[in-house]
């Protein structure tokens, strides 16, 4: 019987391109589609690599051009935050905050590794702990470092894999330039702040260090609230952190606030194209509706024949379904056939797996649909009551 | 053997009701060649479909070798007819996107238990008997009426079905080509002992079958064997 459907739809193939051109077209959206879909979910089940919740994001604008005494506001703010009971832990950090809209990155080279690009963050020795970052190798910075020779950093999983292998990062010393090494004190667990839909990249710290640039400037501070402090507090620490920056603009977001305005910039798009999708499948399913329908009720004579000949009306309404599950089958497999060069040639760095994963379900939603399709038009062709269909023609 | 008794067919369209055969009884025993003839509308084709298992009489009884097949299934009506009935058109109704040689195999197709090459083979044989062994590759749009016939006799000798039922056979064809349908028609009944059951509108064609049959109105007029002319009122 398969043999049989293959002749037909062979036979007829100048009729069926058009089906299966469609059908080949919709299954790479889809295929598109879902690797978006799988790639961005599968990132946001990662771990992030820290807690986010309670902490708190001031920024400030010096209204002088004087750094001198803009730093020493700095530093009065920073000892007036620490002096607060509801406030546990306080860190500077350069404006690349989780979930802030910018980002920082340098090159780094190590033996054999070029010009690897690198996210870095500048933050101050509290920082572990606003963050909770976990260090699993070495340690997180510290007093001590104010003597160190080299400038130290700590590096996340990623990095560490990227520049140095299976090779031990602690200790190892990068040069940056002609004046300056970074030396590698601490290796993160896992560590993505750009947002719950990134993939990990590599990144790492450096340290800030306020006495040893008097007429340096942070404007962000990250500090760790205890947990139930609202926005009461809010009020009152602006309003006390104002008096010693004379003029100065304060703006407080909660990092929980940074990173739902940070998903939307991902979902928003996902859920667009997403719609687009389900009305472009919508648009197949009704077009593949009616091309069955028609195709149907134009072979009521075959039908008839095939019933007179001794087909039962099962057998009808299996070759239909048979006949649909045959042209999606081709459809699908020229676009497997096109899909799998992206895996194949890595056109993205994306793990093979999202694409594996994003066929499977680009096929299996085709097939559903085609069937769904088929099902009536292939109920109503297995109803035809011979007699009447041989008498139509 | 086929057994009607008392079969009844009612057409029911909105408010018409159409009565297409009326107290029909019919009997045709193996090896006979009957030919069914009448105006149209009689009620030929339906008596057909009834004989041919394709449709079901409204009231009465059929047999298919002495067994009534009123509660038999659709799938076991299906069985039956591709075991025991082949079925010639006037339209001829082949499947154009097949090959002739797809075309004869078609039968088969549904009778599990035939290899594809013994397929190929009682096709190829089929079509010999018809003459068109030289045509196994062409579609039927590239073939004369009488040749898309001869495809549709061999498409229903191919499973050696004890009846072949057919409704005007040559009704779309010239005399040449019918003539020729109507031999190989004959030599199935003699040589193969194939019962047919034919519905025509030529005279002359009846009178060469063994058994002439009459309708009018969804009725019997007249059943003779026609060797004999041995008339007898209904
Ligand atoms: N499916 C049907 N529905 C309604 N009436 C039908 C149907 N088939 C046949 N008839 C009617 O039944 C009568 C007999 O038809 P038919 O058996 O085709 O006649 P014949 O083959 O002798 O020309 C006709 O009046 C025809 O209109
Ligand atoms: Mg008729």
């Amino acid at each position: 019987m398969i043999r049989h459907l293959f002749k037909l739809i062979w036979n007829r193939k100048k009729s069926n391109f058009l089906l299966i051109t469609e059908i080949f077209i919709c299954f790479l959206v889809l295929f598109g589609v879902l690797s978006l879909v799988v790639y961005n979910v599968r990132n946001y089940t990662k771990p992030l690599g820290f807690e986010h919740e309670n902490v708190w994001l001031l920024t400030m604008r010096p209204s002088t051009d004087s750094s001198a005494l803009n730093h020493q506001n700095l530093e009065q703010v920073l000892q007036r935050l620490h002096a607060f009971p509801e406030i546990e832990h306080v860190s500077l950090s350069s404006s690349n905050a989780p979930f802030a809209f910018s980002q920082m990155n340098n090159n780094l080279s190590y033996g054999n590794v070029k010009d690897l690009m690198a996210d870095f963050y500048e933050v101050e020795d509290d920082y572990d702990e606003v963050m909770q970052l976990q260090v699993r190798e070495g340690r997180w910075f510290a007093p001590q470092d104010n003597a160190s020779h080299h400038e130290p950093i700590v590096i996340n999983k990623a990095l560490q894999q990227q520049l140095f292998g299976e090779e031990d990062a602690l200790g190892k010393v990068i040069p940056v330039n002609d004046s300056t090494n970074y030396q590698v004190v601490g290796i993160t667990d896992y560590f993505r702040a750009g947002s719950e839909f990134a993939a990990e990249g590599p990144a790492f710290f450096t340290r800030i260090n306020l006495q040893k640039n008097p007429n340096s400037f942070w404007n962000e501070v990250l500090i760790r609230v205890k947990p139930g402090t609202g926005i009461d507090f809010e009020e009152k620490m602006v309003k006390q952190l104002s008096a010693i920056g004379k003029d100065w603009a304060m703006e407080v977001s909660t990092l929980e606030k940074m990173r739902q305005n940070k998903a939307k910039l991902t979902l928003v798009p996902m859920i667009a194209l997403g719609l687009v999708c389900a009305f472009l499948i919508l648009n197949v399913a009704l077009g593949l509706f009616g091309v069955l329908w028609y195709n149907i009720n134009s072979r009521h004579g075959e039908i008839g024949l095939r019933r007179a000949l001794g087909a039962a009306s099962g057998q009808i309404y299996r070759q239909f379904i048979g006949e649909v599950l045959v042209l999606a089958t081709l459809g699908l497999l020229l676009g497997v056939v096109f899909a799998v060069q992206l895996p194949l040639l890595q056109v993205f760095e994306i793990e093979s797996v999202v694409y594996t994963i994003a066929i499977v379900g680009a096929v299996a939603i085709i097939y559903l649909l085609t069937v769904i399709c088929a099902f009536y038009p292939s109920r109503q062709a297995a109803a035809i009551h011979p007699a009447v269909a041989l008498h139509e023609e | 053997m086929i057994t009607l008794k008392n079969i009844e067919k009612v057409y029911q369209t909105k408010s018409i009701e159409t009565v297409a055969l009326h107290n029909v009884n019919l009997e045709i025993p193996k090896g006979e060649f009957v030919s069914i003839m009448g105006p149209s509308g009689c009620g030929k084709s339906t008596l057909l479909n009834i004989m041919g298992l394709l449709d079901e009489p409204t009231n009465g009884l059929v047999e298919i070798d002495g067994t009534p097949i009123s509660n038999y299934r659709d799938k076991q009506l299906a069985r039956l007819r591709n075991q025991k009935l082949g079925f010639v058109f006037q339209s001829y109704h082949l499947i154009n996107d097949l090959s002739v040689l797809d075309n004869v195999e078609l039968p088969l197709l549904y009778r599990s238990g035939t290899s594809a090459s013994e397929t190929r083979r009682l096709a190829l044989t089929a079509l010999e008997k018809v003459g068109l062994s030289a045509r196994t590759k062409h579609f039927p749009s590239q073939l004369s009426g009488g040749q898309r016939q001869r495809v549709a006799i061999a498409r229903a000798l191919i499973g050696q079905p004890e009846i072949i039922l057919a409704d005007e056979p040559t009704g779309n064809l010239d005399s040449v080509m019918g003539e020729e349908i109507m031999n190989i028609l004959l030599n199935l009944n003699r040589i193969d002992g194939t019962t047919i059951v034919m519905v025509t509108h030529d005279e002359n064609m009846a009178h060469k079958t063994g058994r002439l049959i009459r309708f009018f109105d969804g009725q019997q007029v007249s059943d003779a064997k026609t060797a004999t002319y041995n008339f007898q009122q209904v």
